[in-house]
């Protein structure tokens, strides 16, 4: 074959290879809002209570449950992962610790999410006798979700301007205040688009949720201790155990809701990002 | 620094590194307890544990059989099954919105690329079970469960992976190369082949092997659709398990043996998650000496 014509042909195949994978993304999207967004938004089935075995029930507590439990992972997982973000671009210097920081934080992050469920099963709703809880749920979420977030805030960090510490600890700040006052600010934008890739991360989280959160309820969830059953987990159940007679109406509306909200919070934690990509381009040409 | 910290600063300081080191305390706790209760299925089973023969008695739990070796056959298959689709497509993609589209679509390819990334396992699942499955189902005549169409919805599950970080590869190359190989007259396709996708090597096996240790992982979509019978699949359209859709299976209704069983798959699992991280630190680390 002709240099020529193996071009032509390799470009019309690699055409059709990205358009496989744009297909495939938008062939499931339009199927999943086609089939269940009317139901999503039906007032009815939004804020109405699930039905354990008859028809016509809705996810009300799940939301509030995916809510809650995201919430609280959050309220564990951003104080431990920025903390340990600021000791590694701040504080450490390469080393053993840093070393095996860094592989642990891969590991966790290599591991299958059904682990992280089997531990949390284990070690919070088993030894600690915390029951199926949203606490529980929201211990083993924020360990899954540590590698993630403690990734997004050291880069957050590392990509503010050595000139912007050294200007601070010339005015005789200490190292803390330095971080504090203006390390931290700076790196805000980007730990926040992080933090929303994360919320996107334990809002679609259903292996490692389902036996230490819960499956099922049919009530609110309003203390961390009480059993909660947050959609995705949910959609799963419902689908898996077949209770209800319409479950298929109940997964396909639950389905396109989780995939809504999904959508709404990467779009957010795009806009966050593209304001900071801007702020440090303007920062640069200050520089 | 000539200075001495203050207290205060060493306070600080000593806090910000015991924050650090929940990840390290967490590996340990984490292996420590999946170990642990896997002990009792370890001790009774013995070789069992690597038989075919999964028959759970749920009344007497000791009384029952737990081989696992079905499950890990079902997770290499679809895993491999998975790789076989997603694996070309996701480097086709990588390569195609790197080197070929221009600028505005490769970005917009890019961003859906990330959405896709995001979209929740269970919603991945449930396209497979409603669409998939029925459509494998007239097509050969069977349930439509099984290997294949786990596969088929592992390469949608691997596909952003292996796309987004062989792109990022293909992306951190010096110009020059490219430059260099089309001022010698090279075709686009013969520059890509011979110039880029070698260059990249290393970062496209790392991409492939992370996009691996993804479908190994994944549970809630397999489980949805690979018919969670407990034989072993030799063709692509037999019912079986995956070791994570047992799990996940099985969890909610199992004591004594029989869970501790299901923990000793964890364990596998955990194990060969450490592998492929091990792997890819031994892929990465040949480039710094290089």
């Amino acid at each position: 074959m002709k240099p020529k014509t193996a071009d032509r042909l390799a470009t019309i195949a690699f055409w059709l290879l990205g358009g496989i994978t744009v297909g495939v993304l938008l062939f499931i999207i339009l199927q999943i809002f086609g089939r269940g967004i009317l139901t999503a938004l039906n007032p009815r089935f939004l804020l109405g209570k699930p039905e354990a075995m008859k028809e016509g029930g809705g996810v009300l507590p799940m939301i509030v449950s995916t809510l809650y439990l995201t919430g609280l992972t959050l309220a564990i997982s951003l104080p431990v992962s920025l903390g340990a973000a600021v000791f590694l671009s701040e504080y450490a210097r390469e080393g053993r610790l840093t070393n095996a920081i860094r592989f642990c934080v891969d590991s966790l992050a290599s591991l299958p999410s059904i682990v992280f469920g089997l531990f949390g099963m284990t070690l919070f709703v088993i030894y600690f006798g915390w029951g199926y809880s949203l606490i529980a749920g929201a211990f083993t979420c924020a360990i899954l979700n540590l590698p993630t977030l403690m990734r997004s805030s050291e880069e957050s960090l590392r990509s503010v301007p050595g000139t912007y510490r050294e200007a601070s600890l010339s005015l005789g700040a200490t190292k803390w205040t330095t971080v504090r006052q203006v390390v931290l600010p700076s790196a805000t934008p980007g730990i926040l688009a992080g933090t929303m890739l994360t919320i996107g991360r334990i809002i679609g989280e259903s292996a490692a949720i389902v036996y230490t959160a819960g499956l099922f309820v049919r009530n609110i969830p309003t203390s961390p201790m009480d059993t909660a059953a947050p959609l995705a987990g949910y959609i799963w159940y419902a689908q898996t155990e077949a209770l209800i007679p319409d479950f298929r109406r109940v997964v396909d509306g639950g389905a396109a809701l989780l995939l809504l909200l999904v959508l709404l919070v990467n779009f957010a934690a795009r806009r966050i990002g593209r304001y900071y990509q801007r702020k440090k381009m303007a920062g640069g040409a200050d520089g | 620094m000539g200075i001495a910290e203050s207290g205060r600063e060493k306070t600080t300081r000593l806090a910000l590194q015991i924050l650090a080191s929940v990840s390290i305390f967490s590996v340990l706790m984490i292996f420590l307890f999946i170990f642990r209760e896997s002990i009792p299925a370890i001790t009774s089973q013995r070789f069992t544990l690597m038989t075919t023969n999964w028959s759970p008695n749920v009344t007497d739990p000791a009384a029952g059989q737990y081989g696992m070796l079905a499950f890990l056959n079902g997770t290499i298959f679809t895993t491999l099954g998975g790789m076989v689709l997603g694996a070309p497509l996701g480097i086709g993609t990588a390569v195609f919105i790197t080197r070929i589209a221009p600028a505005r679509i490769g970005g917009t390819i890019s961003r859906g690329i990330e959405l896709l990334a995001g979209i929740p396992s269970v919603i991945i699942g449930w396209f497979g079970l409603t669409l998939l499955v029925p459509q494998i189902a007239r097509w050969t005549g069977t349930s439509g469960y099984g290997v294949m169409a786990a596969s088929v919805v592992l390469a949608v599950m691997i596909l952003p992976t292996v796309a987004a970080l062989s792109a990022e590869a293909l992306k951190s190359l010096p110009p020059e190369l490219e430059e260099a190989s089309m001022a010698m007259g090279a075709t686009r396709w013969q520059t890509i082949r011979c110039t880029l996708l070698p260059a990249a090597k290393r970062g496209i096996l790392v991409a492939t092997v992370l996009g691996m240790g993804r479908a190994i992982g994944e549970t809630m979509a397999v489980q949805m659709v690979v018919g969670n019978a407990r034989q072993i699949a030799f063709s692509l359209t037999e019912r079986t398990s995956t070791m994570t859709s047992r799990i996940i299976t099985d969890m909610g209704e199992s004591t004594g043996v029989f869970r501790s069983a299901l923990y000793a798959q964890g364990l596998v699992l955990l194990l060969l998650a450490m592998m492929l991280i091990l792997g890819v630190k031994l892929i990465s680390r040949d480039k710094r000496v290089k």
